[in-house]
C-alpha cells in the first residue's frame, strides 16, 4: 500500500508539491501560533513570578514605562525619592518593602549574549526577592563588587571579571532563564552601584548617572492574610505620588496585546486551514478523476474498496507528514533564529519552549496537517473506492 | 466444467428518466474450462460490457453471472474482488501499467491485494517477464518501453496469480502487426501449455483462428457460433 501511495505521489509532482505545500502552511501556522501564544503567556507568568513581589510601586503615571523596562528592556527614566519606601512600608498590610533602582541600559556589551543589557540596583538589607535565592544558592549575601546576572550575562572569555564603566564585578551567579529581559539584566546592590558611579567619573568615557536617594520601583510583600488589591489601593491613597499595582495585574497591557495577537493568529490559522482544506480537496478530486482508469485497473486486479480508500488516505497522509515536517522545521527556524525580530515586531517577549515541549508542539503541528489532509482526501477517496470498476475504467 | 456462465444477462445505460441504451440484451453464454473464446464485433456492440460483466467489474441490469459456479452478484464486493484476484487475469486495451512502479513491481501488483503469502513473488515476476521476453528489463519503468512491450508486461502481470480465467479486451488493437502477432503467440502458448480459459474480445477478424471458439456480437446480442477455429492458431 505504501508502494502504491508513493507511486501516486511521484506520478504527478506538481499536485504532490501543492498538497505538501498546504500541509506545510497548516503545520507552520499551527506551531507558530501555539509557540507565540504559549511562549508569550509563559513569559508574562515568569516575569510576574520573578518579580517576587505581591505589589509593585512605581512613580505615578509610569506603570507602562516600568512594564516596558521590565519586560522588553525599553529605556525608562522614572525615579522617585527614596523616602517613598518608608511611606509605603508604613501602610497597613505591608509586611516588607524594598527599593530597586534602574541604572542604565548598555548596547552591545561584551558580557551579554544579546544586544542590550540592563543594570538594576537593589537594597540587600530589605530585599526579599533576590537575597533569599542568593542565600539558598550561595549561602551568603551579595557583597560590594559582586553581581548576579540573568541567563544571558557572562564573564567575557579570557577574563575573570566583568568590567563596566571602569568598574570590575565578580559575577557570582546566574538566574534561571525566563525569556524576559531579566535574562539580560545585571543585578547589584546599592553600595556597588554607588561605587561603580564613583569609578566611572574617572575611568569611563561617560560617567554613570546614579541618582542618589532615588528609586525606580518599590517591591512590596503583603502581610499574611492581607488582600493584595486592597493593600495596593491603600498604598495609592496613602502615597499620592505613586501607582501601586498588584503583581498579578502587572504587564496587563502586554497580556491584552498577547490576546490580540493570538486572536489575529487564530483567524489566520482558521483561514489557512480553510484555504488549504479547499485546495487539497480540489486537488484530490482532480487526482481521483485523473486516475480513475488506474483505480478501475486496481479494482480489476483484486483491490477491494477498502484497499483503494486506504491507499488514497495513505497517499494523503504521506504528503501531509512530509509537508508537515517541513512546516514545523520552518516554523521552528523562524521562531528560534528570528526570535528577537519577532519580539520587536509583536511587542512582547516569547519564552521559547524547552526541547521536550517543542517535540510535543511539533507533534501537534504535524497532527494538524495530517487532520486537514485526511479531511480533504476522505470524500474523494471514498468516491474513488465506491466507483464501479468498469465505470472507473471508462472515465 | 463451465468456467463462466451468463444467463439472461442484460445491461442498460442511462437514467430512469432519460432514454436508456441497451449494451447487452438477454445474453446466454457458457464458456467451458480450457476454452479460448474469441468475441468479435464492431465497436460499441457490447464486447467490453460482456467481459466486464463476466468478471464482475460491471453490474448487470438483469440476469445472473457465475464464475466457476459462484454467482458473482450473490457475494459481497470484497468477495468479488478476492475472486477476481485469485482466479482471473486481465489484459486491457489501454495502457494499464502504473507509471511509478517498475516492470517487476507492476507484475507483482495483484499479489498486493491478496491475503495469502506469496513466497518469491519477485522471482516469479522475473520468470514471467522472461516468458514475454522482457526479463532483462525488470527494473525499468513503463515509460521506458514501447506500447507493445508494455502490453507484454500486462500479459505477464495477468499470469502472476496463476489464474484459471484470462480476460483480454482488444489486447492488440493499438499495436502494429508484428507486435500483435507476438502477443497472440504468447496467448496461444499460455492456453496450450497451462490450459487457462481465455475470453478475448477483438474487432480484428484475422485473430479468430487463434481461438477454439468464435462468437460474433452485434447490438448487444450474441449471434450463433461463428466459424469455429480449427485449432488454436498454430
Amino acid at each position: 500500500m505504501i508502494r502504491l501511495a508513493r507511486s501516486g505521489i511521484s506520478s504527478n509532482p506538481l499536485r504532490s508539491w501543492l498538497v505538501g505545500g498546504c500541509a506545510l502552511l497548516v503545520a507552520a501556522m499551527v506551531l507558530t501560533t501555539v509557540v507565540i501564544s504559549r511562549g508569550g503567556q509563559e513569559s508574562l507568568r515568569l516575569a510576574r513570578e520573578r518579580l517576587g513581589a505581591d505589589v509593585v510601586v512605581v512613580p505615578r503615571g509610569s506603570v507602562s514605562g516600568v512594564e516596558g523596562a521590565l519586560l522588553l528592556g525599553n529605556a525608562t527614566n522614572t525615579y522617585m525619592p527614596r523616602g517613598v519606601v518608608d511611606k509605603v512600608r508604613s501602610v497597613p498590610g505591608v509586611a516588607q518593602a524594598s527599593p530597586q533602582l534602574y541604572l542604565t541600559s548598555m548596547a552591545n556589551s561584551s558580557c551579554c549574549s544579546v544586544s542590550l543589557m540592563f543594570m538594576f540596583a537593589f537594597d540587600p538589607v530589605t530585599d526579599f526577592t533576590i537575597e533569599p535565592w542568593l542565600q539558598e544558592k550561595l549561602g551568603q549575601d551579595l557583597q560590594e563588587g559582586q553581581a548576579v546576572g540573568g541567563s544571558d550575562v557572562f564573564v567575557p572569555e579570557g577574563e575573570d571579571k566583568i568590567k563596566l564603566y571602569g568598574y570590575d564585578f565578580d559575577l557570582v551567579a546566574n538566574l534561571e532563564r525566563t525569556g524576559t529581559n531579566l535574562d539580560q539584566t545585571l543585578f547589584m546592590t546599592y553600595p556597588t552601584a554607588y561605587a561603580m558611579q564613583q569609578v566611572s567619573q574617572t575611568e569611563a568615557k561617560m560617567a554613570l548617572p546614579v541618582l542618589s536617594d532615588t528609586v525606580s520601583s518599590v517591591l512590596v510583600k503583603v502581610a499574611d492574610g492581607a488582600d493584595r488589591s486592597e493593600v495596593a489601593m491603600a498604598i495609592g491613597e496613602a502615597v499620592p505620588e505613586v501607582d501601586a499595582v498588584p503583581s498579578v495585574q502587572m504587564f496587563s497591557s502586554y497580556g491584552d496585546q498577547i490576546s490580540g495577537v493570538l486572536r489575529t493568529l487564530i483567524v489566520i490559522v482558521v483561514l489557512t486551514v480553510i484555504l488549504s482544506l479547499t485546495l487539497m480537496a480540489v486537488i484530490f478530486w482532480m487526482s481521483v478523476n485523473e486516475r480513475s482508469r488506474q483505480i478501475g485497473v486496481l479494482r480489476a486486479l483484486g483491490a477491494t474498496q477498502r484497499f483503494v480508500l486506504l491507499a488514497y488516505m495513505t497517499e494523503a497522509a504521506l504528503l501531509a507528514l512530509a509537508g508537515g515536517l517541513a512546516g514545523v522545521v520552518l516554523a521552528a527556524v523562524v521562531v528560534y533564529f528570528f526570535h528577537d525580530l519577532l519580539v520587536s515586531a509583536l511587542g512582547f517577549t516569547i519564552l521559547l519552549p524547552s526541547a521536550p515541549s517543542l517535540i510535543g508542539l511539533v507533534v501537534v503541528g504535524m497532527l494538524g496537517a495530517l487532520a486537514v489532509a485526511a479531511a480533504a482526501a476522505f470524500v474523494p477517496a471514498l468516491r474513488a473506492s465506491r466507483q464501479e470498476p468498469a465505470v472507473a475504467m471508462r472515465e | 466444467m463451465t468456467a463462466v456462465s451468463l444467463r439472461g444477462v442484460g445491461k442498460a445505460y442511462g437514467d430512469k428518466d432519460a432514454a436508456t441504451f441497451a449494451a447487452l440484451r438477454d445474453v446466454d453464454l457458457d464458456v467451458e474450462t480450457g476454452e479460448f473464446l474469441i468475441l468479435t464485433g464492431r465497436s460499441g456492440c457490447g464486447k467490453t460490457t460482456l467481459l466486464n460483466i463476466a468478471s464482475g467489474l460491471a453490474t448487470p441490469t438483469s440476469g445472473s453471472v457465475k464464475v466457476e459456479g459462484v454467482d458473482l452478484w450473490s457475494i459481497s464486493d470484497a468477495e468479488r474482488s478476492n475472486l477476481r484476484n485469485r482466479t482471473m487475469g486481465f489484459v486491457f486495451q489501454f495502457p494499464s501499467l502504473l507509471p511509478g512502479l517498475t516492470l517487476a513491481q507492476n507484475v507483482t501488483l495483484p499479489l498486493e491485494f491478496s491475503a495469502e503469502e506469496h513466497a518469491d513473488a519477485a522471482g516469479r515476476a522475473r520468470e514471467l517477464l522472461e516468458t514475454v521476453g522482457l526479463g532483462h528489463r525488470a527494473d525499468a519503468l513503463p515509460r521506458e518501453l514501447s506500447a507493445g512491450q508494455q502490453q507484454r508486461v500486462v500479459v505477464a502481470r495477468s499470469l502472476i496469480n496463476r489464474p484459471t480465467l484470462l480476460l483480454a479486451d482488444e489486447p492488440s488493437s493499438d499495436l502494429d502487426q508484428d507486435t500483435e502477432a507476438e502477443i497472440m503467440e504468447i496467448f496461444s502458448r499460455i492456453h496450450r501449455e497451462q490450459g487457462i480459459t481465455i475470453i478475448m474480445a477483438t474487432h480484428a477478424r484475422n485473430l479468430i483462428s487463434f481461438g477454439t471458439r468464435h462468437l460474433e456480437m452485434a447490438d448487444g446480442t450474441l449471434r450463433p457460433d461463428g466459424v469455429a477455429a480449427a485449432g488454436n492458431g498454430d
